[in-house]
């Protein structure tokens, strides 16, 4: 089967809060957006019951209707989404390509916000069990088919101590496994108090799972008490694990730049060390993930994708551009002599009638072209000709070194 | 290669997922299975289960809120 392909200006992959909010900010810039999500539209977020500390939500909301909403203004601009999964990328060339199972999506820029996927304990058969076999990582989800079940938690933090109370609206019993000495948990205090006052809840501190056990489906969860080194076999139909997450960035390594964790890292411009490839959201290295950071991440990424495809058409079609010669003045707004010298500049290029086509890049605007010329500092000249640099002058500029150069 | 529909609309987890686990044990490698659901967490477990399978899997958007999950299976 031949792989179709198809171009879009910016290619997202991943559809959580980040990816959408960097779809929502270039698909407002008229850039052709195209966001691949590989499950549900919203990510993460979809599976949290509530989220209450979004701004703008005094009520709080459901992480998939929050989500929804987002999507919704997505597509209001006019972002065009595809519900699968990318097997792989190559950001070799300014042309960069996303591949999926049947197209090829070429984009002059890509955002990666591929979040997260859930960590797992590597307790022994473990693999025997994941996600329709008695392991779930999303209460939502799987909550009312465990109604009147008895089930387990394993962790501490927020998001296992809150859908640990969301699962006792259902099962019959919640066990809560916790690595730590009694009454220590990882969670805020509020959610604490409630989940020790909960009469469903039980807590089963010091353990570990050691094993999973059951034919076909699980139904034994076997803990290991650190301190007493007893194991403890725990009778359940279903075991929901919420230890944390790991970087979704498999497909990027050797790509962009990973932290030893696996996560993108990334400059405040959400900038990876690929030209034209941004990054946003959960799967960055970075202090804070919530909906909130994800949201302020995306905006980024989206305004600097849109800024980095204006500097690609000035750069190959105004400086590069092989019809006459370029000169190119490299300055910075905020440096005395540029100021000084760009207006000689300006009227070297208009007694020129036409011979040279000048433009002007201010640095302290965006340094995005003065990288692609290769060249740093200011006051710099590049000359341009038949469609390639041709010289740089880069040192002691001055008044006369502009009247020798362009008369 | 045969395509082969699942009504799963109006169906809530696990039943979608129990469907197609038993719907595709009856197909041939290189068929087609497409699983419509309107249930937001069967696009959750549905494509994992699949993938995790190694089978490929695409999702078309018919409607909001409704899904058509395809997938072919790889062996």
């Amino acid at each position: 089967m031949d792989k179709k392909t198809e171009q879009y200006d910016v290619v997202i992959i991943g559809g959580g809060a980040a990816g959408l909010t960097a779809g929502i900010y270039c698909g407002r810039a008229r850039l052709k957006t195209l966001i691949i999500e590989k499950a549900l539209v919203g990510g993460l977020a979809t599976y949290t019951n509530e989220i209450e500390n979004f701004p703008g939500f005094p009520e709080g909301s459901t992480g998939l209707g929050l989500m929804e909403l987002f999507h919704k203004q997505a597509k209001k601009f006019g972002v065009t989404f595809k519900l699968t999964d990318v097997k792989a990328v190559n950001f070799d060339n300014d042309v960069k390509v996303v591949e999926t199972f049947r197209v090829n999506y070429e984009a002059k820029a890509v955002i990666i916000a591929t979040g997260g996927k859930p960590r797992i304990t590597k307790a022994k058969n473990e693999e025997n069990y994941l996600f329709d076999k008695g392991i779930s990582f999303c209460a939502t989800c799987d909550a009312a088919a465990n109604t009147d079940k008895m089930v387990i938690v394993i962790g501490s933090g927020d998001a296992a101590i809150e859908e640990g109370m969301f699962l006792t609206r259902f099962a019959k019993k919640v066990y809560v496994s916790v690595i730590h000495d009694e009454g220590i948990m990882d969670c805020n205090e509020i959610a604490k108090e409630q989940a020790m006052s909960n009469p469903k809840m039980e807590f089963l501190w010091n353990t570990v799972v050691d094993s999973f056990e059951g034919e076909g489906h699980l139904d034994t969860v076997v803990l290991r008490n650190l301190k007493t080194k007893e194991q403890q076999p725990v009778k359940v139909d279903t075991c929901f694990e919420f230890i944390g997450y790991e970087p979704n960035t498999d497909i990027f390594k050797g790509i962009v730049d990973l932290s030893e964790k696996g996560y993108v890292i990334v400059n405040e411009l959400m900038e990876t060390n690929v030209s034209g490839v941004f990054s946003a959201g959960d799967t960055n290295e970075k202090f804070l993930k919530q909906v909130a950071t994800a949201v302020g991440d995306g905006a980024i990424a989206g305004v600097m994708a849109e800024k980095y495809l204006a500097e690609n058409e000035v750069f190959y079609h105004q400086i590069l551009n092989a019809e006459k010669p370029g000169v190119v003045f490299v300055y910075d707004a905020t440096c005395e002599l540029c100021r000084e010298l760009l207006p000689i500049v300006e009227e070297m290029a208009a007694r020129s009638n036409g011979a040279f086509r000048l433009t002007k890049v201010d640095v302290y605007k965006s340094k995005g072209i003065a990288r692609r010329l290769g060249v740093a500092g200011t006051p710099v000249l590049v000359f341009v000709k038949d469609g390639k640099v041709d010289r740089v002058i880069d040192k002691n500029i001055t008044r006369d070194t502009i009247l020798n150069e362009l008369s | 290669m045969k395509e082969e529909v699942l009504d799963c609309n109006g169906e809530a987890c696990p039943v979608p997922l129990v469907k197609a686990q038993n719907k595709l044990k009856e197909l041939e490698v290189g068929d087609v299975l497409v699983v419509q659901v309107d249930h937001s967490c069967a696009m959750k477990n549905v494509p994992e289960w699949a993938r995790k399978e190694g089978h490929n899997v695409e999702i078309e958007e018919v409607d909001d809120g409704e899904w058509e999950i395809v997938i072919q299976k790889a062996k």
